[in-house]
């Protein structure tokens, strides 16, 4: 199923589909992702400050918020946040258009499913969670930095200079980006599987929802577990 | 046997789990004809368009289209047997995210190359066939359950197909959605020489178009003759559902063992 779906000949209207699916999937996730990240990164700044100060190195703060954002708090939280939003949304639409036999009707109109409904949503999921990631990070590092500079008097040229010098391009942020492509892919995939596959019921699809934010959240922090263990955990 | 019928149900036997569905079933369909496919519910009536449309795989036996055993073809080729037919589902089956006009057009932008004129035209005529040309630019939720199935039978004939299945088309409709159905069907059999094959159990409205009657009961064919020689039936279960009678060979309970076996007192205790 994975292979037929994401096997889709790129064409204009597979295109104008792509574009219509980023919207759903992506640009209508962007407000929890933005809300989210100014307020934990205003939590990371008010927490550092809290820890650094007693060792009087609160100047690094810059540095902790976005050492902690870009690896490890982005990807995850904006995961977490992309699989309640967007995916228990695509398992709902999958599930119903089952459900009301919309799935069979194209396919009786010689249209794959797989392909038509499938893959654009499957594509949209691919690209947007890194974006709402790098987002995710940017708009986090601007929180730590109000609470840390605006209100807490850290001196601004630190808390950037600091970031500037601590955070590594491959060795972080990529990393972080990482961690993003492959858990769209596990939220996306695990979301669409569980629509298509669904149970056409009532119960089933309010069951399928479930089931897919709950793998989605247990397969992002396994993941992350994982794949922090071999990106930073050997040196 | 020979190889008259437009559709062809040839030695087909179909199990869901553990419950065989269809036994050994042979079914010809006379093309030019409303044939109706009735049977109690849970005679697996849907699975059979299922079937027929290639949408499930007989375990046995072969299910034959125009002449073509449908499992043997390629998906190509099915899917352009499958232009040549078109579906009703029972809920109707609108695409949610497309307007009335757009879920008219969607077969024909899929299968044939036509001018935004000739699309069009086309889309408007079949929704003025069904009476709800004014109602093109509205979307499937704001439509009543009677349109929704005329805007969704404007699309199953959108390709002019040469066989129409539907799907229980009078459940749940008002009297007077069920009249206008029941005349859109009939209309469009002798208008366009299609072969209609209705699945329902509403069998007053059914028998006043059927050309056939194929009575399904136990994973069997009970019955196919014509409405009338169903009416007149002496066979008894042909009987009991023709004319809706709760007591007869049909059991009205799901299989079980005695009632006696299965009470928590015995007699002798009691």
């Amino acid at each position: 199923m994975l292979v037929q779906a994401v096997t889709v000949m790129p064409s204009p209207k597979s295109g104008a589909r792509l574009i219509q699916q980023l919207y759903v999937v992506g640009v209508q996730s962007l407000i929890i992702i933005l809300v989210s990240a100014l307020f934990i990164g205003m939590v990371l700044g008010l927490q550092g400050y809290t820890l650094l100060a007693a060792y009087g190195s609160e100047q690094a703060v810059g540095q902790m918020v976005a050492l902690t954002l870009v690896r490890e708090l982005s990807p995850v939280v904006a995961g977490l946040l992309f699989a309640g939003r967007a995916g228990s949304a695509l398992t709902a639409e999958l599930g119903l258009m089952k459900a009301t036999e919309q799935l069979a009707s194209l396919e009786m109109f010689g249209v794959d499913p797989l392909h038509r409904i499938v893959a654009p949503r499957f594509w949209a999921g691919i690209i947007s969670l890194p974006l709402l990631v790098a987002i995710f990070s940017l708009v986090g590092v601007y929180g730590g930095h109000l609470v840390a500079v605006e209100w807490l008097g850290v001196y601004s040229g630190s808390y950037w200079g600091n970031m500037q010098q601590a955070v590594d391009f491959n060795g972080d942020v990529l990393s972080g980006m990482i961690k993003a492509l492959v858990f769209a892919f596990l939220i996306t995939w695990i979301a669409l599987y569980q629509g298509y596959a669904c149970v056409p019921t009532s119960q089933g699809i309010s069951a399928a929802t479930t089931r897919t934010v709950v793998y989605a959240s247990l397969a992002i922090l396994g993941f992350d577990f994982i794949l922090t263990a071999l990106m930073f955990g050997g040196a | 046997m020979a190889l008259n019928g437009i559709i062809e149900i040839q030695n087909l036997s179909f199990s869901r789990g553990s419950r065989a569905i269809f036994k050994d079933i042979n079914i010809s369909i006379e093309a030019g004809k409303i044939t109706v496919i009735m049977g109690p519910s849970g005679t697996g009536k849907t699975t059979l368009l299922r079937l027929i449309g290639g949408q499930l795989q007989p375990d046995q036996g072969k299910v034959m289209l125009f002449g073509h055993d449908i499992a043997k073809l390629k998906r190509k080729q099915l899917n352009a047997l499958r232009s040549r037919m078109g579906v009703l589902f029972q809920s109707g089956a609108l695409f949610t995210d497309l307007s009335v006009f757009d879920n008219v057009a969607f077969p024909l932008r899929e299968h044939l190359n036509l001018s935004a004129e000739q699309l069009h035209d086309r889309v408007l005529l079949k929704l003025e066939g069904v009476g709800l040309r004014g109602a093109r630019d509205l979307m499937p939720s704001h439509l009543s359950g009677g349109m929704a199935r005329r805007v969704a039978l404007a699309r199953a004939v959108a390709l002019e197909p040469e066989i129409i299945l539907y799907d229980e088309p009078f459940a749940g409709q008002d009297p007077i959605a069920m009249a206008v159905l029941q005349r859109l069907i009939k209309d469009l059999n002798d208008d366009m020489q299609l072969t209609s094959v209705l699945v329902s159990h509403d069998i007053a409205e059914a028998c006043a178009i059927a050309d056939q009657v194929i009575l399904l009961g136990e994973g069997k064919v009970l019955a196919h003759d014509s409405p009338a020689a169903l009416q007149s039936s002496e066979d008894p279960a042909v009987r009991q559902f023709m004319h809706g009678e709760a007591d007869g060979v049909i059991p009205f309970h799901y299989a079980a063992g005695p009632l006696a076996d299965e009470l928590l007192y015995s007699a002798g205790e009691a």
